[in-house]
């Protein structure tokens, strides 16, 4: 066994590199092991597969330093959503190009849902309460959410309850009615999960998301100067300034348990064993603990909730090269979020064919986009995309995407097809294969009522802690789940030092 | 005949017969059968005292055919029954049965039962609940074939003190060198039998698997064999009053499985029931061993206890009272011991009854007369299991009787 550290922590993704930061801070030596050749895991890379990230949350920015080690927000990113009739621009609770009765209850909505997501805001930024025995602690801890729904009144609390398990569709069709304004909801209720706007508990998802508080604030995507880059150099820094130790290329191939039950270290798969006594996983939920652990070390229960997590990624990216931008797209639009879909119906109708794992006629589609040296570089999400698409992801799967993808791109902004000179097609099948990414899935398993708080990754191993001693989970698998924010490695490392690990 | 209207093959429905059922039920004066998972199962043939009697006296036959049956078969074999069971089965050599039992994640027990190793890479588990699912979850990524074989094997128990006797008339020489937990392969009436030295009456006995088909032809000859010993059919109100006598407990009745419990805190752990015994921490994981590591640090909150009770009348359902005012549990089975002579019971204490707490306790037990109910409070005795074990249940070679 070579090296000698405090804590290893598997994984250079963004939630890593948080868990890492923090560690070293409280004076940890720690050790990052990234599979791959660089850090950043889908912040990574020149057109990173999480371009347009939410921010790192507040506590992090400050806790770590960020600001002193580079990071710097822009203003937050409008939305258009195109796709309709007309430009629809949407910053927090302003949205214009919409008839001015929509706008006004738009504004309404938006508000309302904003103080909604402030209640579950707070459960984010903390471990989740822990379902034990379903006795008084329990109870207690259910409680505290309960207060803070509570604590905003009768009318919004019984308002948050009647909505919350409902859908995205229902609530825009009562609330503003359907159209670009309502699509870009529905895109933020639904991206990167399994549901359609239709779906149940797509009002949570899209609380879930208003909550995530970055510098933008209720769920608006913000701006790091320098791209998802600038984020993972500054959480770099910050990690190497603590005395964190990163190792690239440095894959994972067992986490190694004693015999008295507890994590004491990892094997690489060129077979150099590294030991500590704190391990942070930000693999998959089912990666860390089957492929990396083994089920030999789990009980049957937890094998089984791991097998049926629901992890069925549904999110491809697009790359699409432009020689120029078309008229109707100019380069000021492509620092912003831009929806391409008309309408909810159009959300639905996607993920209707995904369901049944098949691909859209009409893919509902985000983008954004720089300047690169031969002209313009756009990067789509284009859902909903199925990872066990039927018959597998062959390359004429993903020619058939491609096209449907600009044909979609093309009602929007007409003429952007005859500007296109190249496509890069990532499935969720390819992310599954370049990042370890369980089922493609972005947030490492679905973000729904059944898997979030002390359900997430599973029920019974909240809190970060894994089964065996010693073990935690740091990536998005753990609460509160994907979106960029930093917290579950941040709440993972904060967990490590309270329970007195690497000590 | 128009194809379309050509009846398809049907599951079988309602009570199913098991390969002995014309042999039992042509013994079966009561017309008493029960549903044991499925299959129809005597309760009583003769009288209930008779067919007791014969397992304490001589020879008896109870058809184990319903019982749940799997195979697990394959290179991790051992590591997925090490994994299930709480017992080591690393040290269970092939060729040996082990009582075992297997809990859930909390600690609390699934069910017990038979576990035979026939071979390096292959068990049989035997028991009272479906446990496919159960297994198939244990056995998830690792190298191992789970079949249920419920429908594909047969058998009876043949427990008594003349049964050793009827085996050795039947020329099985392998009787000699038998010990306890021992299993052999064997022909009775041409017909291949595994059978093992095991039971649950405390006394010398045997269980004989065999294929379905096989199954009549090896009745047969041990029921022919045991005419001179005394040999009878029995019901299962006869190997009731045989197991409690014993000292084994029955899931459903003494205990609830983690698996069928719907209200919480009804589970129950090894150490509640009494079962420490069966309970390894020396092994690598295995299921529910964090948490019986942590159970098996704290006083148990109730405990299931070997109880003896003044007079004869045996305390069904009865409640238990401290200082015959203060309710702290409850009979789960109950029987006044022809054997031992004694009035015997199974009841949960809450702590610390039973536990430190072990003087003036009683029980409330209710007798009706004529339609007239009358109370009577006995005294209990904390006692320990089994009430019955004659050393003829060891002993090797077995006598005679």
């Amino acid at each position: 066994m070579s090296g000698d550290f405090d804590a290893i922590v598997i994984g250079a993704g963004h939630n890593g590199l948080v868990a890492a930061a923090r560690l070293a801070k409280e004076g940890k030596r720690v050790v990052v092991l990234e599979a791959a050749g660089e850090v950043g895991g889908l912040l990574g890379g020149s057109d990173p597969v999480a371009a347009m990230p939410f921010g790192i949350h507040n506590k992090i920015y400050s806790g770590l330093g960020l600001a002193r080690h580079g990071l710097r927000y822009g203003a937050p990113m409008k939305t258009l959503s195109l796709g309709g009739e007309g430009r629809v621009e949407i910053g927090g609770a302003v949205a214009s190009g919409v008839p001015p009765e929509m706008a006004a209850s738009y504004a309404e909505l938006h508000r309302k849902l904003t103080r909604y997501s402030g209640a579950l805001a707070k459960m984010l930024a903390k471990a989740p309460p822990r379902f034990r025995d379903g006795g008084l602690g329990d109870m207690l801890s259910m409680a505290q959410l309960g207060l803070s729904i509570r604590g905003l009144g009768k009318t919004d609390m019984r308002d948050m309850l009647r909505i919350i398990l409902s859908n995205v569709w229902d609530l825009c069709e009562d609330e503003i009615g359907d159209g670009p304004l309502a699509a870009a909801l529905a895109m933020d209720a639904t991206l990167g999960g399994a549901m359609g706007p239709r779906s149940p508990g797509t009002v949570l998802t899209l609380l879930y998301r208003m909550a995530s508080t970055g510098s933008g604030g209720a769920g608006q995507r913000s701006t790091p100067i320098g791209g998802a880059a600038a984020v993972v150099s500054a959480l770099v820094k910050a990690a190497d300034s603590s005395g964190a130790t990163i190792r690239t290329s440095a894959p994972v191939a067992r986490i190694l348990v004693d015999d008295s039950d507890r994590a004491i270290g990892v094997a690489l798969e060129n077979g150099e064993g590294i030991r500590a006594p704190l391990i942070l996983s930000n693999a998959t939920p089912r990666r860390t603990l089957l492929d990396l652990l083994g089920p030999q070390h789990l009980n049957a229960e937890d094998v089984a909730r791991l097998r049926h997590m629901a992890t069925n990624g549904m999110v491809a990216r697009l790359d699409l090269d432009l020689a120029e931008l078309p008229e109707g797209l100019s380069e000021a639009d492509l620092a912003h979020r831009i929806v391409v879909a008309g309408d909810m119906r159009q959300v639905e109708r996607a993920f209707n064919a995904a369901k049944y794992g098949e691909l859209p006629n009409a893919p509902a589609v985000e983008f954004s986009g720089r300047k690169t040296d031969t002209g313009w570089r756009l990067g789509a999400l284009a859902q909903f995309a199925p990872c066990n698409l039927k018959g597998g992801w062959a390359k004429a799967k993903k020619d058939r995407l491609a096209k449907s993808v600009i044909k979609v791109l093309d009602g929007a902004i007409p003429g952007v097809s005859g500007k296109i000179t190249g496509a890069d097609v990532r499935s969720p099948a390819d992310l599954e294969a370049t990042y370890g990414l369980t089922g493609g899935h972005w947030h490492h398993g679905e973000l729904r009522i059944d898997q979030m708080l002390m359900m997430r990754p599973f029920a019974g191993a909240a809190q970060y802690r894994m089964p065996v001693a010693g073990l935690y989970l740091c990536g998005a698998g753990a609460h509160p789940g994907g979106d960029i924010s930093g917290l579950p490695g941040w709440n993972a490392a904060g967990q490590a030092i309270k329970d007195g690990g690497a000590k | 005949m128009n194809k379309a209207l050509t009846p398809r093959p049907q599951m079988p429905m309602g009570v199913l017969k098991t390969p002995f059922h014309e042999r039992m039920a042509a013994e079966n004066f009561q017309q008493s059968w029960m549903n044991w998972n499925g299959y129809a199962s005597p309760g009583v043939l003769d009288t209930a005292e008779f067919e007791y009697f014969a397992i304490r006296n001589q020879a008896t036959l109870f058809d184990i055919s319903p019982m749940c049956k799997f195979r697990i078969k394959g290179p991790d074999a051992e590591t997925v029954m090490n994994r299930m069971v709480t017992r080591d089965v690393r040290k269970q050599k092939p060729g040996r049965v082990s009582y075992v039992i297997w809990c859930d994640e909390d600690g609390n027990v699934v069910d017990d039962g038979t576990l035979f190793r026939r071979s390096d890479d292959e068990f049989l588990l035997f028991c009272q609940e479906p446990q496919l699912l159960w297994i198939k979850d244990i056995a998830w990524g690792f190298d191992v074939e789970v079949t249920e074989v419920t429908h594909d094997l047969s058998g009876f128990a043949f427990q008594g003190p003349t049964t050793a006797a009827t085996l050795r008339d039947l020329k099985i020489k392998e009787v000699e060198e038998m010990r306890p937990f021992d299993i052999r392969d064997i022909k009775i009436a041409g017909k291949r039998v595994m059978i093992s030295r095991n039971g649950f009456t405390g006394d010398l006995g045997y269980e004989l698997i065999m294929a379905p088909k096989d199954a009549l032809a090896v009745w047969d000859a041990v029921y022919a064999a045991g005419q001179r010993r005394g040999v009878r059919i029995i019901g299962y109100e006869a190997l009731e009053m045989a197991r409690i006598e014993a000292g084994f407990l029955l899931p459903r009745v003494d205990f609830i499985s983690s698996q069928t419990n719907l209200r919480v805190n009804r589970a129950r752990n090894p150490f509640e029931i009494g079962l420490d015994w069966l309970v390894t921490f020396d092994k690598p994981h295995y299921n529910g061993k964090r948490a019986l590591q942590r159970l098996a640090g704290v006083a148990p909150k109730r405990k299931l206890f070997a109880i003896e009770i003044s007079r004869d009348k045996a305390a069904h359902h009865a409640l238990v009272y401290h200082r015959k005012t203060r309710e702290v549990g409850f009979v789960t089975s109950a029987l006044w011991s022809a054997t031992t002579k004694r009035n015997i019971a199974y009841a949960w204490l809450e702590a610390p009854f039973g536990q430190n707490e072990k003087d003036d306790l009683w029980v409330e037990i209710y007798l009706q007369r004529e339609i007239e109910w009358q109370r009577r409070m006995e005294r209990v005795q904390i006692v320990e299991r089994p009430f019955f074990v004659h050393p003829r249940r060891t002993a090797t070679p077995p006598l005679d009787f």
